[in-house]
């Protein structure tokens, strides 16, 4: 048997993720004394148990604390299980807690604990927004817009001007509107529950300049059109390539609502500048 | 007896510290209390940007602030992580925090990352190991690397001398410094029966470069390393033998689990100055 460092880590790594009490179980009791002595008051199971322990502990917070809405619409007991069998099927091989959240709406939207599938819909969805409200708080920092670089753009600059949004910005397209249900669980205490129907929303999720996260729902266009400049299309063909498929009438909408848009992206400051490549 | 210059490995006494917690961000800000310096948790601060990084500029601009990490896992038997490293070596030069700090443990494998902090088996061969990743380390974060010593919750049957032996032999050999934790000595004097004045009494003086002081939680059979509470008199005792013995040491307060209101907190650090004053005075 061996007692090098690798054998000693690979065996407590191995036992505590565990569900159950390593001194109910005599073939990991029996392993545990191979590698821990224990001592007067604590069998070396006993000992090791104290890591399984903290072990759940420590992982259970965090998930809770990422995701208040969540373990508020679960309850302690659902969520605990939720945590469970998220740890089971997912259990953190690096340090970054960010990488350890990462697949939870994967997780969600499969997870037998919900009873339907729109269930685990609004749950893969709530989940998704939770994780873009922590990234957007801690997204990149960018200069705000420099409205004399606009001013001066020429006439034509809107072929071929790339729009640069703010690099912390969050596009999310959901099918149930979990924003606006989070901040009435969390900030108005509302009830948490799933809602009855789906009910699609877009929106882009942003920090203000005093790093404040907010969010401010999108036309689906207004959507879409913000997706193809973040591809790096400039305005004007990224105009045309959204109103393509679209009947006329909205096509109508679209070219009466574009001025209206990227004034409020401007002041919201989800445009942070206008690059114009050379014209050569 | 080392000469003066040359304990804390010439690294300055910073004085008497708290960990900058978000609960606290706001009246620090608006009150900015007498705190000698802050310490933080690096890991919280290694994001691209937003929130963290404005608050921490504003720490910075009228406070030191130590780094002092929880993942390095200097004694992982899996690679070091260089990106991680790169991204702390940033943060260094955001902070410039004269030494960087982080524990002597293990925190996880290839298949399974604990979050938690292990101990070492206490032999030459991890004493090896470990100091020949803490060099690399230090090489590369170009900063002096100081290791403290943690809380135990267990004992390995391979281990063949006393944990402050092996921390000794670690630092000695690495060339890097001590982040005494005082409460971790006494947490682990506790669970597994050893006098903690010896701990105390035989870590190497020079190399002492910070102070760790915190509360506990006992469970009877075994005590947690909570940092949850104040300090308790026996942490104050062996606290009062360890600034005798390694002199004016930057010395900080944590408190991560029941965080109290900053006057608490603050109310603990000045129970550390007065305490941290008596001592030296006495030893002129």
């Amino acid at each position: 048997m061996r007692n090098d460092l690798a054998s000693v880590q690979a065996f407590l790594a191995s036992v505590i993720p565990g569900h159950a009490p390593i001194p109910d179980d005599p073939a990991l009791a029996e392993a545990a004394a191979r590698f821990v002595t224990g001592n007067g008051r604590l069998t070396p199971a006993a000992q090791v148990d104290i890591y399984r322990r903290q072990f759940w502990l420590r992982h259970r917070e965090i998930l809770r604390d990422d995701f208040p809405a969540l373990a508020r619409l679960l309850g302690d007991a659902k969520m605990d299980a939720f945590c469970r069998d998220f740890l089971d099927a997912h259990p953190p091989t690096r340090a970054p807690f960010e990488t350890l959240i990462e697949p939870v709406p994967r997780f969600a939207e499969a997870w037998p604990g919900f009873e339907t599938q729109a269930e685990r819909t609004f749950a893969a969805d709530l989940t998704r927004y939770e994780i873009a409200l922590l990234e957007v708080r801690t997204g990149p920092d960018a200069p705000p817009l420099d409205p004399q670089k606009l001013a001066s753009l020429p006439e034509d600059a809107w072929e071929r001007a790339r729009i640069v949004l703010h690099p912390a910005m969050r596009r999310l397209a959901f099918s149930y509107p979990v924003h606006r249900l989070r901040k009435a669980w969390l900030v108005s205490g509302e009830p948490a529950v799933f809602p009855d129907a789906p009910s699609p929303a877009h929106i882009a999720l942003y920090r203000n300049r005093e790093l404040v996260t907010h969010f401010e729902e999108l036309e689906p266009e207004a959507f879409a059109l913000l997706d193809l400049l973040a591809e790096g299309a400039a305005l004007v063909p990224a105009l045309g390539r959204l109103a393509e498929p679209l009947p006329e009438e909205r096509q109508a909408h679209v070219a009466a609502s574009v001025g209206r848009w990227f004034q409020q992206w401007t002041s919201l400051g989800l445009v942070v500048d206008v690059d114009l490549p050379s014209s050569s | 007896m080392t000469a003066p210059d040359r304990m804390r490995l010439g690294l300055p006494d910073l004085g008497i510290g708290v960990g900058l917690r978000l609960p606290h961000y706001e009246e620090i800000f608006e009150t900015r209390p007498k705190v000698d310096w802050f310490e933080i948790i690096s890991e919280n601060f290694l994001v691209p940007g937003g929130v963290p990084l404005a608050n921490l500029d504003r720490a910075l601009a009228h406070y030191p602030v130590i780094q002092h990490g929880v993942t390095l896992s200097i004694g992982g038997t899996t690679p070091l992580d260089f990106d991680f490293l790169r991204d702390l070596r940033a943060l260094l030069r955001r902070t410039k925090s004269p030494w960087v700090s982080d524990h002597l443990c293990w925190t996880g494998t290839a298949t399974l990352n604990t979050h938690d902090l292990l101990p070492l088996p206490y032999t030459a061969e991890v004493v090896r190991h470990v100091a020949a990743r803490a060099r690399i380390v230090q090489d590369t974060l170009e900063v002096p690397l100081v290791l403290e010593n943690v809380s135990s919750y267990l004992t390995y049957t391979s281990s063949d001398m006393t944990e402050w032996d092996f921390l000794t032999a670690v630092v000695e050999e690495a060339n890097c410094g001590i982040l005494l934790d005082i409460n971790n000595i006494y947490v682990s004097s506790q669970n597994h029966g050893f006098d903690p004045r010896a701990y105390v009494d035989a870590v190497p003086a020079e190399r002492v470069v910070q102070i760790h002081l915190a509360g506990h939680t006992n469970y009877g059979d075994y005590i947690i390393d909570t940092h949850s509470g104040p300090v308790i008199d026996p942490v104050w005792d062996l606290y009062r033998r360890a600034i005798g013995r390694v002199g004016p040491v930057s010395t900080l307060i944590e408190w991560d689990e029941d965080i109290p209101p900053l006057a608490t907190l603050l109310a603990e650090a000045e129970r550390a100055r007065v305490v941290r004053e008596e001592v030296l005075s006495h030893a002129k």
